[in-house]
């Protein structure tokens, strides 16, 4: 991709540079991410020892001790086991306001999207950190449950699965509503009035006139939330506690302890089960969109 | 179950009263999720007002004094002015680098520009842990075979941070330059302008909300970037997501809570600025 010509706007020919255009960019994307990766994979195919850490070699071990040890294989199981769970229960979240934001003429409409959309750059250890005053067994949830008498011990939620799922379906439901908002907003509206006055129930009119064609962006929203929720560090660190281990900080924690190797491999077991799953659904549902 | 809604709805009277239930479990549907996404942010705004430093419901009174706390708390200044600092850096050098790519890629066709083009946005699709770690291991390479140690150093994060900022301003200024009429540029041609004045004074206007809007995005991405940055800062020099992290899990009180509601006003105002210059809902 050297030089390219194109058309001038008065028919003389306008030399133009893709190379130096594009080509800074490019070389620092690059560097900064195709070369890095690859070295860590390397690393992952590198030995350890606890008094020589990384010890130069070529060997799959990592990898089948990630598949074979029970603490990698709880900590793989759990980490798509809270994946799947957050992203079915953000797509039934999500649907309903994504469906009123895409349909509301309120002049409001659009504060009501930048209040959804601020949450998502607020980072995720502040979100965290308000769902911790809610979850403590002296926290509002536990104190409110007790006042009205429908437990009488402290309710603890903090440092349990439970609380990681709440906390990240909160940071990946704005993502899945400003997806299906903007697929739902390009349905015409007459669709759904047709399938009405055809005398479907509102229920029949979603599920066969509203889900079959927002299903392209149902599963670019569920694979989006699905990946995010894969990767969450600071939810899973703060509201799951030490004890509760998902892939994303078991890398920084082995990396901690220099095994680098280790940590490395768990990062491409980590990008490689996303991507084989978000392959997965995708042809599930272009299959799925075809019949 | 649905069969059954059939049969049932299909004796029903008239349209819209039998719309209406549907409506108000559709709009109390919607409202759930709206106020779960506003939860977290809800309590830690109450947090910070609470009068008590242990954070224990009910709160005993209200107060502001833990935000003279937040504003005079050193370690949290320090690493807000890192923040601001790389933020700031990688910002600008992202846009020197991207808004050429940006031009290049929606006016040119060379081959390979889809690989390009998503090679720019791949810094969005790698888990931010992984590649945090994976430059972490490269600058460990170059410090090895090239004596040159960037490991824990300020360029060494800037580095990384100008990652997080490239695919925003790529994605934002080739949307607005796919929305630019270039007969504009033809007319000001035929005028008689030169073609770097016609870029300065036609294109360059026409394209500045995608600017501004890629660079708010990309300042914003890398302010709030924790995972990457845990891998790339030093002793001494930690920025304010990862202060907020490690405060975190020693412990929670009105304080933490207080820095944690600055630094929503800072990211909304920002938002609703860009907001003005793009819609934010187009381009999440």
């Amino acid at each position: 991709m050297a030089a390219v010509t194109a058309e001038g706007p008065r028919g003389g020919r306008l030399v133009l540079s893709a190379t130096s255009l594009i080509g800074p960019a490019t070389v620092v994307v690059a560097l900064g991410v195709i070369g890095p990766l690859l070295i860590l994979f390397r690393y992952s195919l590198n030995d350890f020892d606890p008094r020589m850490l990384m010890i130069d070699a070529l060997t799959p071990k990592n990898y089948i001790e990630f598949f074979t040890d029970p603490y990698f294989l709880a900590v793989f199981f759990v980490t798509v086991r809270v994946a799947l769970m957050t992203t079915v229960i953000c797509l039934i979240l999500g649907f309903p306001l994504a469906y009123v934001l895409a349909r509301t003429q309120t002049r409001f409409k659009n504060l009501l999207l930048i209040a959804v959309v601020v949450p998502l750059f607020v980072g995720n250890a502040v979100r965290a950190a308000g769902w911790m005053t809610l979850f403590g067994s002296r926290g509002f949830l536990s104190m409110t449950l007790m006042d009205l008498g429908i437990t009488t011990e402290p309710t603890e939620i903090m440092f349990t699965e439970t609380a990681v799922i709440i906390g990240i379906i909160a940071v990946n439901l704005p993502y899945m509503v400003l997806t299906l908002q903007s697929v739902l907003e390009g349905i015409n509206r007459n669709l759904e009035e047709a399938a009405f006055s055809l005398g479907a129930a509102p229920l029949t009119m979603v599920r066969r006139v509203l889900w079959p064609m927002a299903l392209p962006g149902i599963a670019a929203g569920g694979i989006l939330t699905f990946i995010l929720a894969m990767n969450a560090y600071a939810t899973p660190v703060l509201l799951g506690g030490p004890e509760f281990r998902m892939m994303a900080p078991v890398i920084y924690s082995q990396f901690q302890l220099n095994n680098w190797p280790s940590a490395a491999a768990v990062a491409f077991v980590l990008m490689g089960t996303t991507l084989l799953l978000t392959i997965a659904a995708s042809v599930a549902t272009r299959q799925r969109f075809r019949d | 179950m649905t069969g059954a809604a059939v049969t049932h709805t299909g004796k029903a009277a008239r349209p819209g009263f039998r719309l209406r239930p549907g409506r108000w479990a559709l709009k109390a549907a919607a409202l759930v999720a709206f106020i779960y996404i506003l939860t977290p942010l809800i309590f830690i705004t109450w947090l910070s007002f609470y009068s008590q430093e242990i954070p224990s419901y009910p709160p005993q009174g209200y107060t502001l004094r833990w935000y003279g706390q937040a504003i005079g708390n050193q370690r949290f200044i320090d690493a807000f002015v890192i923040s601001a600092q790389v933020g700031i850096l990688a910002t600008l050098i992202g846009l020197v680098i991207a808004l050429p790519a940006s031009l290049g890629l929606a006016r040119l066709r060379f081959f390979g520009r889809g690989a390009v083009n998503n090679l720019l946005l791949m810094p969005l699709i790698v888990p931010g842990i992984v590649l945090g770690f994976a430059i972490y291991v490269m600058l460990v390479e170059v410090a090895i075979r090239f004596e040159w140690n960037m490991l824990n150093s300020f360029g060494g994060l800037v580095f990384g941070h100008v990652l997080l900022v490239v695919p925003w301003m790529v994605r934002l200024i080739m949307a607005s330059l796919a929305g630019f009429d270039r007969t504009l540029e033809e007319a000001a041609m035929n005028l008689g302008a030169n073609r770097l004045t016609t870029f300065r004074r036609v294109t360059m206007p026409g394209i500045l909300p995608g600017i501004v809007a890629g660079s708010m995005f990309g300042f914003v991405a890398s302010f709030g970037n924790l995972e990457l940055s845990l891998f790339l800062v030093g002793p001494g020099r930690t920025t304010l997501p990862i202060a907020i992290l490690q405060y975190l899990q020693w412990k929670i009180d009105p304080t933490i809570a207080a820095i944690s509601v600055l630094q929503i006003i800072i990211i909304a105002v920002a938002m609703l600025i860009t907001d003005r210059f793009v819609k934010l809902s187009r381009v999440v």
